[in-house]
Order: structure tokens, then C-alpha cells, then sequence
């Protein structure tokens, strides 16, 4: 009875050491790509096999974007304060509320022209059939039909 | 067993005794209760404890079983493992994916 109950521990141990490992060592890249300085260009080079080269070049490309994403997102910011505080106490769509409507129409025409024109800049870094792998799912990520319209009230 | 010569005698006193006491009333009837109760008792299911007993004392120890249990229990946790492992790594692609792209987007970057 004693040698038997010493196998069966013996088995669970080794069934919950196998567990461990494998998992740990399957993660183990997924953990790294967290770790990294920028984790969301690790996950790009890993989902689209990019060479060091590429991904160098894919790296500038973003550096150089996101100062341009910046600035639009404070450009966004300020046009909503003003258009929500023309919104505040309004019981008529005045000219200055129209104005204002069109004008956050256009930043974000600008702003999606601005995205797509940099998608297709790092599409064309990449190999070919990456770089339409690439288009396609990034197009289907920020241009989905329900674009901005996530927010629950 | 080879019987003694002196037996001789009991096996003569043996022949001549007769038992004059009456048998208990219903003797009969009880000797075989006893005998249908101790017969099922060894037919009845055994309990799951006696068979994990049984399972763990006698056949565990045997080479060959021992070796299919642990081969059986590796194979389990190396699945389970790479099952799981391949669900967090999906989820945590999918979570990166999703920022990269707040990242990029004016209108999903979180503000401070």
C-alpha cells in the first residue's frame, strides 16, 4: 500500500511539474513581448514576422507618427471642450454650433487620413503579403464600421 | 492427517454416541440465512474507497501499471499545460494588438 500511495503522489507531481514547464515555456515569449520598452511594436514584429531591418524601419515610422498623434489628440480635445460648451444650455443649433460640428467633422476626415496614410506606410516596409495582412486587419481594427461609436452613455 | 492408534478407541465411542438433545427450533432455517447473508455479502459492489484501496495496494505497485499511471498523468499536465499556455498567449496577442492600434488612433488613445 505504501510503495502505491508513493506512486501516486509520485505521478501527480510529475503530471503538475509537466503543467508548469510547458506553460511557463510557451509563455515565455509572450511574457518577454510584455516586458519590452514598446510591447504593442514586440507584438508587431512577432504577428508579422518582421526582420530586424523592417522592424527598425517599422520602429521610426511609429516614433516619427506619434508626435503627429499628439498633436491631433490635443486639436481633438479642444474642439470637443468648445463644442461641449456650446452644447451646455443650447436649445437651438446655433451657426457657432454648426461650425463647430463641421469643424470636428474634418478633424477627424484629417485625423483618419493622417492614420491610414501611416498604416500604409508601414504596410509597404513590409514584405507583400504581410504588408495586405497587415492592411487588412489594421483597416478592420480603426475603420469598423461602429467607428466611435463604442462609448456606452 | 494420519490417525494414532490410540484413536482407535475414540472413533469406537465416537460411533456408539448419540446425541439425544433436540436441535434450537428453527435451527435449520437459520443455518441458512447465515448462509445467504455471508454470500451476499461477498457478491455486494464494493465500495469506491475499497476499489482505490485495492487499486492503490496491489495493482499500482506493478511495474508496468506504474509506468502507464505516470506516463497517463504526464501526458495529462503536458496537455493541459500547452492547452492553456496557447489561451493566454492568444488573449495577450489579442490585448497588444488592441493597443497598438490606441496608440495610433486619436480617437481610442486613452487621455490622461
Amino acid at each position: 500500500m505504501k510503495r502505491g500511495l508513493l506512486i501516486l503522489v509520485f505521478g501527480l507531481i510529475a503530471a503538475a511539474a509537466a503543467y508548469g514547464c510547458i506553460y511557463f515555456a510557451c509563455t515565455a515569449p509572450a511574457r518577454n513581448m510584455q516586458r519590452s520598452e514598446k510591447p504593442e511594436l514586440a507584438w508587431l514584429k512577432d504577428e508579422f514576422n518582421l526582420s530586424d531591418a523592417e522592424f527598425k524601419r517599422v520602429s521610426e515610422l511609429h516614433s516619427a507618427y506619434l508626435p503627429q498623434c499628439q498633436e491631433m489628440c490635443r486639436t481633438i480635445d479642444a474642439q470637443n471642450t468648445k463644442l461641449q460648451k456650446l452644447l451646455a444650455g443650447a436649445t437651438n443649433v446655433t451657426p457657432e454650433i454648426e461650425a463647430a460640428l463641421t469643424e470636428a467633422s474634418r478633424l477627424r476626415a484629417d485625423c483618419q487620413t493622417m492614420m491610414l496614410r501611416h498604416f500604409m506606410q508601414v504596410s509597404q516596409t513590409m514584405p507583400p503579403d504581410q504588408g495586405r495582412r497587415y492592411l487588412d486587419w489594421v483597416k478592420g481594427k480603426a475603420f469598423q464600421p461602429n467607428y466611435g461609436m463604442s462609448e456606452k452613455p | 492427517m494420519k490417525p494414532e492408534p490410540n484413536d482407535e478407541k475414540l472413533s469406537k465411542v465416537l460411533h456408539e454416541w448419540k446425541a439425544d438433545s433436540s436441535l434450537p427450533r428453527r435451527f435449520q432455517e437459520g443455518v441458512w440465512r447465515q448462509i445467504e447473508t455471508a454470500s451476499a455479502a461477498c457478491t455486494a459492489t464494493p465500495s469506491v474507497w475499497s476499489v482505490c484501496a485495492h487499486w492503490i495496494g496491489t495493482l499500482l505497485p506493478r511495474p508496468a501499471m506504474a509506468t502507464a499511471y505516470v506516463a497517463v498523468l504526464l501526458t495529462l499536465g503536458l496537455t493541459a499545460g500547452w492547452a492553456q499556455a496557447h489561451q493566454t498567449n492568444e488573449r495577450v496577442k489579442g490585448e497588444l494588438g488592441d493597443r497598438y492600434v490606441r496608440v495610433l488612433d486619436p480617437y481610442q488613445t486613452p487621455r490622461n
